[in-house]
């Protein structure tokens, strides 16, 4: 007898329009527009400060937006104050309530509804048992481990059916272990409950695995909203290119055709290999390290580069180049795939053209 | 003591004699200036002028000296009740306040504590008096036509004791709310709770052990408080410590002022056993654990 879902999608839609928060002169969030379907599991990802955590406590009710509409399901929420919203969250640090027991707390929102105290037990039960803590209501929140504390926050959250689920860094308090476990039990419960689930992390591969669609942020703006491989094949900008992952960032001259890399390497750009148009002049060639090869000096259209270092790492290999010029090259290979390299060997490096993406230049500032 | 025998062997944890030895001094005073002291004191009262029991009898058999009791427990109750309604808002504002709102507020509540007793007490003889400000202000907006009789009442010692002992229910309440993370405030939100609703279910029950604690320290010193309620109360209606000052001092029934002594010893110890029990007091210094 777990909290039982429906068989449809019974998640809320999030329209975030134009959303703006200033804290005094500090525009936290910046003309943020994001749609959010029914039943999706969408991801905030940023660097401190980039308004992350601002936006999801707008949507929660605690931060007053400047300007700008949140909309659930239709519904105007902008300003509604977050015990009317109906929406679940769970914390970064569990919040437990220390003086009620485990049942006590998964059933305050209960309480706070006016349910029955009969009914209440019932389906907080029901709700301790949907995280696996079935029989441990009797306990107070101090006698269980950090996971379980964040399972019973989890329990507080889905025990009253909200349409919505409001993540904040929770998994950050935990050991990796534990944290990849829940990470596995949210989405389990995403998929079961068909909540839509907003989840702010600064965790780049807990955003990758857990979400559907990742939102990246920077000082307040949003920078791109895509599915986890589209956001690290495809980055729409520079940014996001470096943000996600590792990237070469080599710079490069852009003559509408080829773009030349410093000490004569050249290489050809075509349409898809641009996110934006890039017109001529100083651009910038991005490059997943796992994509360049190694090939012997002054091999056809390979570019030169000398050794640096080779790190070795069991399954993989990074080697460290650098161009002429001075620009550092990361590759990234499998071990066995790594002929003996020494430092300062002068080699070839080769790139598929689909590998790289070209960036103009002025976007790096 | 050698620094290995100060510590425990994991190196963090004082050991048994690190403890001993810290608290030497203060046990050291305790018996030197409080124990000692009070049980000769004491003891007067069962061995003056015979050995007897008569002290006690006297306070126990005689009206006057039970409604002294009464009246002292009453308005020590009332100063407390007084001081937790009054002082709950301020802590917290308190613990709500940042910058240098915070520090304002801080200094109201210190300020006041660090000047003397007799000096708060004084100030509200001079408000309280014949032509003070409160009666100069009740007159001019017309709620009475003469001076009211105010100085030397129970209602000036409650008032008067109340002010002086707030600190001591502010900053133990202050603590408690302070350490509450404002998490579980968005926590109680979230599920559904309003302001008020959060406030009673969640804040309050967190902060209860400041709030007994702070009550525990405002009853226990009014008890025995003396100062405020000689220079304010009315002659007529003492309460225990004036009682022991003055069959100490004007009557010089030294027996009989122990006696006195023994029995609000008895009962501040009873009291403090008695919260102690249902209250933990261990938990109670410095919020839950």
């Amino acid at each position: 007898m777990a909290v039982e879902a429906a068989p449809q999608s019974r998640g809320a839609s999030i329209e975030i329009e134009h959303l703006d928060k200033y804290f005094g002169a500090v525009r936290a969030v910046d003309d943020v527009s994001l749609s959010i379907a029914a039943g999706e599991f969408i991801a905030l990802l940023g660097p401190s400060g980039s308004g992350k955590s601002t936006i999801l406590m707008s949507l929660a009710g605690f931060e007053r937006p400047t300007g700008g509409r949140i909309l659930i399901d239709g519904q105007d929420c902008t300003y509604l104050p977050p015990y009317k919203r109906n929406i679940g969250m769970v914390f970064q640090h569990y919040t437990l309530f220390p003086h009620l027991s485990v049942m006590d707390n998964v059933a305050f929102p209960l309480k706070m509804r006016g349910i029955s105290k009969a009914e209440r037990r019932r389906q907080a039960e029901a709700a301790l048992e949907t995280v696996r803590l079935a029989g441990y209501g009797q306990r107070m929140p101090k006698q269980l481990s950090g996971g379980q504390q964040q399972r019973v926050a989890l329990a507080r959250a889905i025990v009253y059916r909200p349409r919505v689920l409001l993540m904040d860094e929770p998994l950050s308090a935990l050991d990796k272990n534990l944290r990849e476990e829940m990470q596995l039990e949210i989405k389990r419960l995403h998929s079961e409950l068909g909540l839509t689930v907003v989840f702010v992390t600064h965790d780049q591969s807990e955003a990758l695995t857990m979400a559907d669609r990742i939102a990246i942020l920077k000082s307040g703006r949003l920078q791109q909203v895509s599915p986890a491989r589209e956001l690290y094949e495809r980055p729409s900008n520079l940014f996001t290119a470096s943000f996600i992952g590792e990237m070469n960032m080599l710079p490069a001259e852009w003559d509408g055709r080829t773009a030349s890399l410093p000490g004569g390497g050249v290489m050809e750009v075509g349409a898809k290999s641009m996110i934006d148009p890039v017109g001529p002049g100083k651009s910038v060639l991005a490059i997943r390290p796992e994509r360049l090869s190694i090939a012997a000096p002054d091999s056809a259209g390979s570019w030169p580069a000398t050794v640096c270092d080779v790190i070795y790492a069991g399954a993989g290999t990074l080697v460290i180049a650098e161009m002429p010029g001075g620009t550092e090259v990361r590759v990234r290979l499998p071990s066995n795939a790594v002929g003996s390299l020494s430092r300062g060997e002068a080699i070839g490096l080769t790139c598929p053209p689909d590998a790289a993406l070209l960036y103009s230049a002025e976007q790096a500032t | 003591m050698s620094a290995a025998g100060f510590f425990e062997a994991d190196g963090r944890r004082l050991s048994r004699g690190g403890i001993m030895l810290l608290m030497a001094p203060f046990f050291a005073l305790i018996l030197f200036a409080f124990l000692y002291p009070l049980l000769s004191l004491i003891s007067i009262s069962f061995l003056e002028p015979a050995p007897t029991l008569d002290n006690y009898q006297r306070v126990f058999e005689n009206p006057v000296y039970a409604r002294v009791l009464m009246r002292t427990l009453r308005i020590a109750v009332l100063v407390t009740l007084l001081s937790l309604a009054l002082s709950f808002p301020v802590a917290l504002a308190m613990a709500h306040a940042r910058g240098p709102k915070a520090v304002f507020l801080a200094a109201c509540v210190l300020l006041p504590f660090w000047s003397s007793v007799l000096v708060r007490t004084a100030a509200w003889a001079v408000l309280l008096q014949r032509n003070g400000l409160i009666n100069q202000g009740l007159q001019a907006i017309g709620l009475t036509s003469e001076p009211l009789r105010l100085l030397y009442t129970q209602g000036a010692v409650v008032i008067a004791m109340t002010h002086v002992l707030m600190p001591f229910m502010v900053l133990p309440i202050y603590g408690a709310l302070r350490n509450i993370p404002p998490d579980y405030g968005r926590a109680a939100a979230i599920c559904g709770a309003g302001p008020l609703r959060a406030f009673w279910e969640v804040t309050l029950p967190i902060a209860m052990p400041g709030v007994i604690g702070g009550s525990i320290l405002v009853f226990l010193t009014a008890l025995g408080f003396f100062i405020t309620p000689a220079l304010l109360g009315s002659p007529q209606e003492m309460m225990i410590a004036t009682l022991i000052s003055q069959q100490m001092r004007e009557i010089l029934d030294w027996p009989f002022a122990a006696a006195l002594v023994g029995v609000l010893t008895l009962f501040v110890t009873a009291v403090t056993l008695a919260f102690s029990r249902v209250f933990r007091f261990d938990r109670m210094m410095g919020g839950h654990t």
